[in-house]
């Protein structure tokens, strides 16, 4: 647009006209800034009000979406449990429904949207995690029935101390000048329902019990059965899965943080001899074959485990109803298939941490676990309903049922007690502190990686030509060099 | 001239050197053809594997099965709930039909537009559209799920079919070249009979567009089968999840189902290829010519 | 250039200068000048769009996009039912808002142009447009408005929006750790954090590094191997064409996650080339593990040819079908060989037609998530980096810093350095290209 050659250009009546339209102008624009600065600095938010969230008053008509892992809906226990539920509280209108997402929604992104679920079945550390966000509510677990017949150690497993906003008498939030004061208070996140802890499983035909009783034993078994056929294996399993393999470290003495798992400052995965753990770790894998350095053996278990193809093997016991599928595919009968598969505690370790010559001592394998529980959204609008469908769901006979489909160990001792067999066992090692649960601080997420990439050296080192980890001395070096990682993976930019 | 040629070539013998050349064209051309078939003909027998897992043993199923593709549709009720394949077929299907009928429209127009109009900011945004698709973009995902967030699109398939239309103009530069190949003297002819710039476009070039319209409505229609980033943020239900995300949904221990779905999206898509594969072929060359 | 912006400041002087009444009012209500000038609907429309957005930012706008430079001022607990600021909702909406302000400001500014331009036209003689002869225009003259009118709209809020929030992002400091807490606006310190010493820096520049490399090498790759492909498909005595060409379409053709897993399957530990070394008694092989760092690499430059070989194969094709044969039998008369065919006929040619979209695949090559996402899944992480492998590309990098590590708002600083880099090369190739410079000479 070319203005250049105007006609109606007068020089004199230009200039007033010039200064009318250029304030104009500019008042136009200054009507945004204006705004902006009157409205948006009033429009502060205004703290609410706070409220005692679970008052015991049940919200009439209630819609709870329930978010359940997905060997529960599989096997039809949660079917099972939401009409129970409906039923005993068809009364009050409260209906719990299934929450229809997938298991590892993101509640810190779609919660405060209202997508989220009213109440999760997660793992500890996940709903720690959300803990920490501020995503979930702290439950009143005196309430619950399931209160005294659930061991310490998991309740601690969802214990933290909120960091919460201080109320007064009007339960209006105290201010310390522009923010509000807070105060740490102990709280309890979740509800335990099912303690993971590995477990072996194991072909009653093809290997004697009294082998698993320990590590040294089994290492000798898988040489053995090598031998004697090269296409079979004894136990295996992939050794790189942090989570399986860190009992190695943790049963000689190493922590993850100090001060009980609590202070992410200093990591000692390379203490107390922890070099031992590496050792025997080492040497398991080298009495395997090279396919345990990664993870793609892990789908193949069920099937090769029913095949005969090796004879024993480490999980956890809520896949029970996946080896046993695999058995009745390869021609046992549901009988016989619960007849044949054994399931075995941890075996022992020796304590010098060497699997060739083992001494006479052995010390227990302490292995990574975890509790599942239930924990409720904090953006439900029907707490008290969602606290009474957990209280449902913790219920004795909740918890014996999800144990007869699926296999659990529950972590009510009552019922574990009732149940017997490898779910007490299970328990009792909880109790002992030989399952040691998954911390639940923000710093475990940086640990897995680290973790893994560490197992994997070690385990792939078994099979080197040149190998780099097969002294102990190494081995420590290679811890200690996993400690550094871990410290800088946490505070490189905390 | 031409007599010469023929009587040349008509006494011509068959020369050894032409044999060799022959058969290390053909040997190249079984060795190449071998080299594609082969891991999608291992993918496909895998579905037939009655263990139900990524061939246990070698690289062919000793035992032979039907199995895997009945789970699909017609398994126990529960494991329906949580695998509903049938109805992310019928989720995947309506975003394609959609955003293919949506997507097109818009790419083909804006191509047309930038082919012929040379307005001001026209290079710029030539410029700013190749800028665009050079970010990576999971960042970026945070700010889209607020945003349909607030627009109460999150949930819905038509949230997705937004993105995908909205995203698709990006992709104009193929297009463009097309109608870049279609010289000015027909619109100019086209105007001096008094037709609109509108009138142009839809009577006359469109008519001519056959093979892009084809290969865009194609690439359109085949994206979001397997596009498994953005709807597992938009669609946090179950019940509205495309197959990318279903099957990207599946653990390990799902591999029948994971390999007997992939095959039944696979292979339509394949056909579908196949059968308009000239449509891609002078889709794509014009596209690149000028670009 | 210069020159041009001060015509622009000399126009819009004049502008000012030489408006007459309705233009000025037009400067403050929108549209008052069109209704002055009889043009209802026109000047109607600019009003209500001036009192909407005004309304708009009222009652939302002004505290969004004071929102935005605060980033929330006091933090809640949802976990004790007591709603406090969100950073990052109120980044977006800030940003929406602020976007919003500057599509008045354009829309300001179309008004008062068209009341001028009114007014030139009634100063020599016409009369103003009435709105039927405005709405020909838009479908003769201004055609491209009303097409791109839409796209732009899109392509703004889904694409820029989001971009510019992935950008002013890496100048906070949010982070998994944030909520319910506030962010915080922290200017250049993220980038610092990147490179101090001990930081990420050697790390990123490791990755950068090899990126570059595997940009160029399957970008070559993939171009002279489709180009290969289709003139090996071209030659005379290959009969049956279609049928050969169908191969490389099924590669084309199977979604790209699922040959993706199905390949990280084929050469995993367990998987069936193993077996098959097992089986003949020899050791398993880990392609894709820790230790296999050059293996790994040639497997993913391998498994992308595989991928993107038949696109090219295609496009060239296409291109060798567009070209002058005569050519090729002058050149055989002159006495030139095979191979000097090729250098001198074909290969200028194809590049030059091509180089748009060679841009292109570089740029989807540099940026190619998939291939070691899935590929290298096994593994975490390589000794001496920081949560990368040493297959990881700067997408894969970015993805764990931010979904597995949480650590937004470095990912974030990431991203822009890379897409500095990234741009760089591609404008620096666009713009010289004879496809961008002297794009009629094939018209």
């Amino acid at each position: 647009m070319q203005y250049q050659n105007i006609e109606n250009y007068s020089p004199k009546k230009s200039k007033l006209r010039v200064i009318i339209a250029i304030t104009l102008a500019v008042l136009h624009l200054s009507v945004f800034t204006g705004l902006i600065a009157c409205i948006g600095v009033n429009s502060r938010t205004e703290l609410g009000q706070g409220r005692i969230i679970f008052t015991g008053e049940l919200e009439r008509g209630a819609r709870i979406r329930v978010l359940e892992n997905d060997t529960a809906i599989a096997q039809g226990f949660f079917s099972e449990l939401i009409a129970a539920f409906n039923a005993e509280y068809a009364s009050y209108n409260i209906q719990a429904i299934d929450a229809n997402q997938g298991n590892f929604l993101d509640l810190e992104q779609a919660g405060p949207f209202g997508f989220g679920p009213c109440v999760l079945f997660q793992a500890n550390d996940r709903i720690m995690r959300f803990a920490e966000g501020g995503h979930i509510f702290a439950l009143p677990i005196e309430q619950l029935d399931t209160f005294e017949y659930v061991g310490d150690k998991a309740w601690n497993a969802f214990f933290m101390y909120a960091y919460e906003i201080v109320l007064d008498e009007n339960n209006r939030p105290v201010m310390d000048g522009e923010q509000p004061l807070r105060h740490r208070v102990p709280s309890t996140f979740g509800a335990p329902v099912m303690i993971q802890g590995p477990v072996i499983y194991y072909r009653r035909s093809l290997v004697d019990p009294e082998v698993l009783t320990t590590w040294a034993n089994i290492y000798q078994f898988n040489r053995d059965r090598a031998t004697a056929n090269p296409a079979h294996r004894g136990y295996i399993r992939s050794m790189i899965d942090p989570y399986f393999n860190f009992g190695y470290l943790l049963s000689y003495g190493a922590y993850i943080f100090a001060e009980n798992n609590t202070d992410p400052s200093r990591i000692g995965l390379s203490q107390n001899g922890a070099e031992r753990g590496a050792n025997v770790h080492r040497q398991l894998a080298s009495s395997m074959d090279n396919r345990v350095v990664d993870h793609s053996l892990t789908p193949l278990v069920y099937e090769q485990l029913a095949r005969g193809i090796f004879a024993a093997t480490m999980t956890t016991p809520d896949v029970y109803t996946l080896f046993i599928d695999a058995l009745m595919r390869n021609g046992f009968s549901r009988e016989e298939a619960v007849a044949e598969l054994g399931v075995a505690p941890m075996p022992k370790l020796p304590l010098c941490g060497d699997l060739r010559n083992p001494d006479a001592e052995l010390i227990p394998s302490i292995m990574m676990g975890g509790i599942n529980g239930y924990a409720i959204s904090a953006y439900t609008p029907y707490p008290n309903a969602a606290l009474a469908f957990i209280n449902f769901a913790t219920s004795f006979r909740s918890i014996q049922r999800r144990h007869e489909l699926l296999g659990i160990a529950p972590a009510r001792e009552d019922v574990a007690e009732e149940v017997g067999g490898i779910s007490l066992i299970i328990n009792e090692e909880l109790a002992e502190g030989n399952i040691f649960v998954m911390p639940s601080i923000r710093a475990m997420t940086q640990v897995w990686g680290p973790v893994e990439a560490f197992f994997a050296d070690l385990a792939q080192d078994a099979f080197r030509s040149r190998p780099l980890l097969q002294t102990q001395t190494q081995q420590l070096q290679r811890l200690a060099q996993l400690d550094t990682t871990i410290y800088n993976a946490i505070w490189t930019f905390a | 001239m031409m007599n010469f040629d023929i009587k040349k070539s008509k006494g011509r013998k068959i020369r050894p050197k032409k044999i060799v050349d022959v058969v290390l064209t053909y040997t190249g051309l079984i060795i190449i053809s071998l080299i594609f078939l082969f891991p999608v003909l291992w993918l496909v027998l895998s579905t037939f594997n009655a263990t139900g897992i990524f061939s246990a043993y070698g690289f062919f199923p000793q035992e032979w099965t039907l199995n895997n593709f009945r789970i699909l549709f017609a398994d126990s009720e529960y494991l329906m709930m949580l695998y509903n394949y049938p109805r992310w077929l019928l989720n995947t299907l309506f975003v394609s039909f959609f955003s293919m009928l949506f997507g097109t429209g818009l790419v083909i127009l804006t191509a047309y537009t930038m082919s012929r109009f040379k307005f001001r900011s026209r290079k710029r945004m030539m410029v700013m559209t190749l800028l665009l698709g050079m970010f990576p973009s999971f960042l970026a995902m945070s700010a889209v799920f607020f945003i349909m967030a607030e627009f109460g699109l999150v949930n819905n398939l038509w949230g997705l079919i937004l993105i995908y239309s909205a995203g698709a103009p990006l992709g104009y530069l193929v297009q463009k070249g097309f109608f870049d190949t279609i010289p000015n003297s027909i619109d100019e002819a086209a105007r001096i009979d008094g037709a609109t710039s509108m009138g142009v476009f839809f009577r006359i070039i469109l008519p001519l567009s056959k093979p892009i319209l084809v290969f865009t409505a194609l690439t359109a229609f085949a994206w979001p089968w397997s596009d498994f980033i953005l709807p597992q943020i938009l669609l946090p239900d179950r019940d509205m999840w495309t197959v990318a995300v279903g099957l990207n949904s599946l653990d390990d221990t799902q591999f029948a189902r994971f390999t007997a779905g992939s095959v039944l999206i696979a292979v339509p898509i394949i056909t579908l290829y196949f059968i308009l594969s000239k449509y891609l072929v002078s889709g794509l060359s014009s596209g690149a010519t000028k670009g | 250039m210069i020159k041009a912006i001060k015509q622009k400041f000399i126009g819009i002087g004049r502008l000012f200068g030489s408006a007459n009444p309705k233009t000025i009012l037009s400067m403050f209500f929108m549209g008052g000048g069109q209704l002055l000038n009889k043009q209802w609907i026109k000047g109607l429309i600019y009003f209500v769009i001036q009192v909407g957005i005004i309304v708009y930012f009222v009652l939302r706008g002004a505290a969004d996009v004071a929102g935005f430079f605060t980033l929330g001022t006091v933090a809640g607990n949802p976990a004790q039912g007591i709603e406090g600021d969100n950073s990052i909702l109120m980044l977006t909406m800030g940003l929406l808002a602020i976007i919003v302000v500057i599509i008045y400001l354009f829309v300001w500014t179309i008004n008062i142009r068209d009341v001028f331009d009114t007014q030139l036209r009634v100063k020599s003689g016409k009369k103003p447009l009435r709105f039927r002869e405005e709405l020909r225009e838009f479908i003769d003259k201004k055609f491209y408005k009303t097409i791109l009118f839409l796209p732009v709209l899109f392509v703004s809020i889904f694409g820029i929006i989001p971009i510019i929030f992935m950008i002013l992002l890496a100048f906070t400091d949010f982070n998994a750790g944030t909520f319910p807490g506030l962010a915080n606006w922290v200017g250049f310190a993220t980038f610092g954090e990147l490179f101090r010493a001990g930081g990420i820096a050697p790390t990123f520049f490791r990755i950068l590094g090899w990126n570059i490399i595997w940009a160029i090498a399957t970008t070559a790759i993939n171009y002279f191997g489709g180009l290969g492909l289709a003139l090996l498909y071209n030659k005379k005595c290959v009969k049956g064409k279609t049928f050969w060409r169908l191969f490389p379409m099924l590669a084309y053709a199977v979604p790209g996650f699922i040959s993706l897993i199905a390949f990280r399957f084929m050469f995993s530990a367990s998987g069936p080339i193993n077996q098959l070394i097992m089986g003949d008694g020899g050791e398993i092989i880990n392609f894709l593990g820790l230790d296999a760092t050059w293996s790994a690499r040639a497997i993913g430059i391998g498994v992308t040819a595989w991928l993107t070989i038949p696109t090219s194969m295609l496009l060239a094709t296409g291109i060798l079908s567009n070209m002058n044969k005569e050519l090729y039998e002058a050149a055989k008369i002159d006495g030139a060989t095979g191979f000097k065919q090729f250098t001198k006929i074909t290969l200028p040619f194809v590049i030059f037609a091509t180089t748009p979209v060679i841009i292109m695949q570089f740029v989807g090559n540099f940026n190619n998530f998939g291939i070691f996402f899935f590929l290298r899944q096994g593994v975490s992480e390589s000794p001496g980096m920081y949560v990368a492998t040493d297959t990881d590309l700067l997408v894969n990098w970015i993805f764990r810093l931010t979904v597995d590590n949480g650590l937004f708002n470095i990912g974030a600083a990431v991203s822009l350095l890379m897409f500095i880099v990234t741009s760089t090369i591609a404008l620096f190739v666009y713009l010289r290209s004879p496809a961008y410079r002297k794009e009629d000479t094939f018209r």
